[in-house]
């Protein structure tokens, strides 16, 4: 005897007809991406102004409220002409830039030439506070209690701040925690050689010269996947163009009467 | 008419705590305090009368009941100058107020109830105003002068069953009418009114206790026996009598001074004294409804060697006039935690160097550009204050050839320099509009051009030879001001790619034998 179509036997348990979609977790909350995905959706960060940079960081740019760390062998890779479109953007929203500490003297009419309003621009020079070989290995007295101020008053634009090696310990997770309250970028430039040291700071990229006008980004850490190959930026030219070639007209010669460097980077770089 | 009294019971005492150092005034509660006026003590604190110290007790036996005991002279001048700022914030809210007597300031009220909000609203925010002098205050509200000084210094807790809180107005010692006040002050002892201190012995052997006592007797007996003050004095508290009162004037210049009680050898310890300046600077400057564009702390010290050392003067300019007093505080706090004192200072003296009169600008709810702009400015004053002036800088332009000339710091002054784009900005935007090589230029220039080794004619950086890429570019100039600059200035590439801008000297220097010199980076 058949049973009656649609009849339950009283002890099942009501089970719904179709399962609703569950929603990807990148899609619940901005906090939360896979291991395969850049985290964040994109928009929120800020357009650094070079579109092969915007693909590899999360959220499409730089972050705001939160500390950026750019690594650099020493001062005068190429990190103004990288950061100069962001900060331009940023003074020309009217909110000032602050630098903590630059490594030497700023010319103003390089600035200028890069785009940047020097009106709007503040420099902050403690380091001539202290003496010797102090200058280059301790932050200045208050540069630390400075930047903490300019980040939390949420007045400022954006941040830059040479910081050097030796840091009291807590001293990032403090400037991690006060830049959640500051509304655009906050860059530490720091010696390349902390790449092995931890640190409070979501985004860390490494910069290193590539060439003349060649800038040769390695993203560290970063929320998502580790990247597979670093990324190599063509900056705003310095050299003209017959400057430029000869430039690559000697990298392409082998080492003959020229003593090079033995690490050959820039050599694979030049012969594009 | 309504008048509001302001009593402050422990005037003295308050005015004498803030000579002591910053220290000592947390401890306030817990150590006696007793002011000396004559040999017999005049006013004791909560913690000596705890240990049985009273008023017209002689000093060997204050010092004996309390072995702690800190004795100080009473000062009439000193508790004048407080009464004073208490007087000035009053100010602030209406152009009627006079003096009592030592303790007490009357307001005339009836013209700024309206404008204030009713007296709710005013009380409220004259109590307030009077918060960071940090006395306290016994608020009393009547028709009469008189009667509302004694009504504020009575304070009754209890009137015909009747309890009143202190802060509460509308329930506190209040009356709106004659009869109300007359009712109100029937129960009121005699010593309240001056005259009836005198003859206190007298009046309680007769067995007067109030002032209801008082005015059941005839008048010409009362008259004859105590002499007229006691009757005028009870005529004017209920209103039968004119009192006619002169205003107090507002001084046009501010000058206060503070003695301290022991010595200040630091800056912290004249911290706290200047902080109290700083609150009747600003009870003063409300009162002639301006912010304070500059002041100056003179910090007067004792003689050395018979030699009397002139003041030391800080002198703090706002780079916008502010009526805030936590923004002020901060400002003179990080100013004299940068000092140091040549010798012990023994007073302190605060003088308004510039005043700003004019309307506030609006509070805004939400940030807009405006107050983005004052917000900036804050900031970098207070930076300016904890770092000092030439460390908080604005790069400026400067056409000269020479780059070490050619970019000048300047102290950041307020938020924005001028709104008229400078030369540097015009210029760069005409380059490119003609396309002209953008970045011929270095950002980063050492301050002292670095002597480069040279091997075969070719700089060398850190051992490295350098490859020159671009130039010569040719700099002459500069013979007619002591620094000549001929110099050739090439690009060059180091081994790892960076670019450096060094120059040769055209004309060889008798000092240093190099010819190279590394001048920038480009970045």
């Amino acid at each position: 005897m058949n049973r009656v179509a649609g009849a339950r036997s009283p002890g099942r348990l009501f089970t719904p007809s179709t399962p609703t979609l569950t929603p990807s977790p990148e899609r619940l909350h901005p906090a939360l991406w896979r291991a395969h995905q850049l985290g964040r959706p994109a928009g929120v960060g800020l357009a650094s102004g070079f579109d092969e940079l915007d693909a590899q960081l999360p959220g499409g740019g730089w972050p705001r409220g939160a500390l950026t760390e750019l690594l650099l062998p020493h001062e005068g890779v190429g990190e103004l002409r990288l950061l100069a479109p962001l900060l331009a953007a940023v003074q020309a929203q009217q909110r000032c830039v602050m630098w903590f500490d630059p490594p030497a003297a700023p010319c103003a009419w390089a600035l200028s030439a890069l785009g940047l309003d020097l009106q709007r621009l503040v420099v902050l020079q403690a380091r001539q506070a202290l003496k010797g070989v102090a200058r280059s290995r301790l932050p200045a007295p208050d540069v630390l209690w400075a930047l903490e101020q300019a980040l939390k008053s949420g007045h400022v634009g954006a941040v830059l701040a040479w910081l050097p090696a030796r840091l009291p310990a807590d001293a990032l997770r403090r400037l991690q925690l006060a830049a959640q309250a500051h509304e655009g970028p906050a860059f530490l430039l720091r010696d390349a050689a902390l790449r092995h040291h931890p640190s409070a700071a979501p985004l860390r990229l490494a910069l290193a010269s590539a060439g003349p006008d060649c800038l040769r980004v390695t993203v560290l850490k970063r929320r998502g996947p580790p990247q597979a190959r670093p990324l190599e930026l063509a900056l705003p030219p310095v050299l003209s163009g017959p400057a430029l070639a000869r430039a690559q007209r000697v990298a392409a010669v082998p080492a003959a009467g020229l003593a090079r460097a033995t690490a050959a980077p820039s050599g694979p770089a030049l012969s594009r | 008419m309504r008048w509001w009294a302001l009593h402050l019971p422990l005037l003295s005492l308050e005015a004498f705590c803030a000579t002591l150092p910053a220290e000592e005034t947390t401890e306030q509660t817990a150590r006696p305090v007793a002011l000396v006026a004559a040999h017999r003590v005049a006013a004791v604190n909560g913690a000596a009368a705890a240990c049985g110290v009273r008023v017209d007790m002689k000093r060997a036996t204050a010092l004996a009941l309390a072995a702690d005991l800190l004795l100080a002279e009473a000062s009439p001048v000193r508790d004048a100058a407080a009464l004073r700022a208490v007087a000035h914030a009053a100010l602030a809210f209406t152009p009627s107020v006079t003096l009592q007597d030592a303790e007490t300031v009357l307001l005339e009220v009836q013209g700024s109830l309206r404008l204030f909000g009713g007296p709710a609203a005013l009380q409220q925010r004259l109590l307030a105003a009077m918060a960071p002098l940090g006395h306290r205050v016994q608020l009393a509200a009547a028709p009469t002068a008189v009667g509302a000084a004694l009504l504020a210094r009575w304070w009754p807790r209890e009137v015909a069953g009747a309890v009143f809180t202190g802060t509460d107005l509308l329930l506190g010692p209040h009356a709106t009418d004659p009869a109300a006040l007359q009712a109100l002050l029937a129960a009121a002892p005699v010593w309240l009114l001056g005259p009836g201190r005198e003859h206190w012995e007298a009046l309680q052997g007769m067995g007067l206790h109030t002032l209801h006592d008082l005015q059941q007797l005839p008048r010409a007996g009362l008259a004859r026996r105590f002499g007229t003050e006691v009757l005028d004095d009870l005529d004017r508290a209920l209103g039968r009598r004119a009192d006619p009162r002169r205003w107090l004037t507002l001084p046009a210049t501010f000058d206060s001074r503070l003695e301290l009680f022991a010595r200040a050898e630091t800056t912290d310890q004249v911290l706290h004294g200047a902080g109290v300046l700083l609150v009747r600077l600003l009870a003063w400057a409300q009162a002639r409804q301006a912010r304070v564009g500059a002041f100056t702390l003179h910090m007067h010290h004792e003689r050395q060697r018979r030699v009397l050392q002139p003041p030391t003067e800080l002198s703090v300019a706002l780079a916008e006039p502010s009526a805030e007093l936590a923004h002020l505080q901060l400002l003179l706090r990080e100013r004299l935690a940068r000092m140091t004192l040549a010798a012990p200072t023994l007073e302190l003296q605060l003088s308004c160097q510039h005043l700003v009169t004019g309307a506030v600008p609006n509070g805004e709810l939400f940030p807009t550009h405006a107050s983005q702009a004052e917000g900036l400015v804050r900031l970098l004053e207070r930076l300016r204050a904890r770092l000092g002036d030439d460390q908080v800088l604005r790069l400026q332009a400067v056409a000269d050839h020479r780059p070490e000339h050619a970019s000048r710091s300047v102290p950041a002054q307020g938020g924005r320099v001028s709104d008229s784009p400078d030369a540097a900005t015009a210029l760069a935007a005409a380059s490119q509009a003609h396309g002209l090589l953008p970045l011929h230029r270095p950002a980063w220039l050492l301050p002292v051009p670095q002597a480069l080794a040279e091997r075969e004619a070719q700089p060398m950086l850190q051992g490295r030879p350098l490859l020159l890429l671009s130039g010569p570019e040719r700099i002459e100039t500069g013979w007619w001001d002591g620094e000549p600059a001929a110099r050739d200035y090439y690009i060059a590439q180091t081994d790892t790619g960076a670019l450096v801008w060094v120059w040769h000297a055209r004309l060889p220097s008798a000092d240093v034998g190099a010819q190279w010199f590394l001048q920038g980076r480009f970045a």
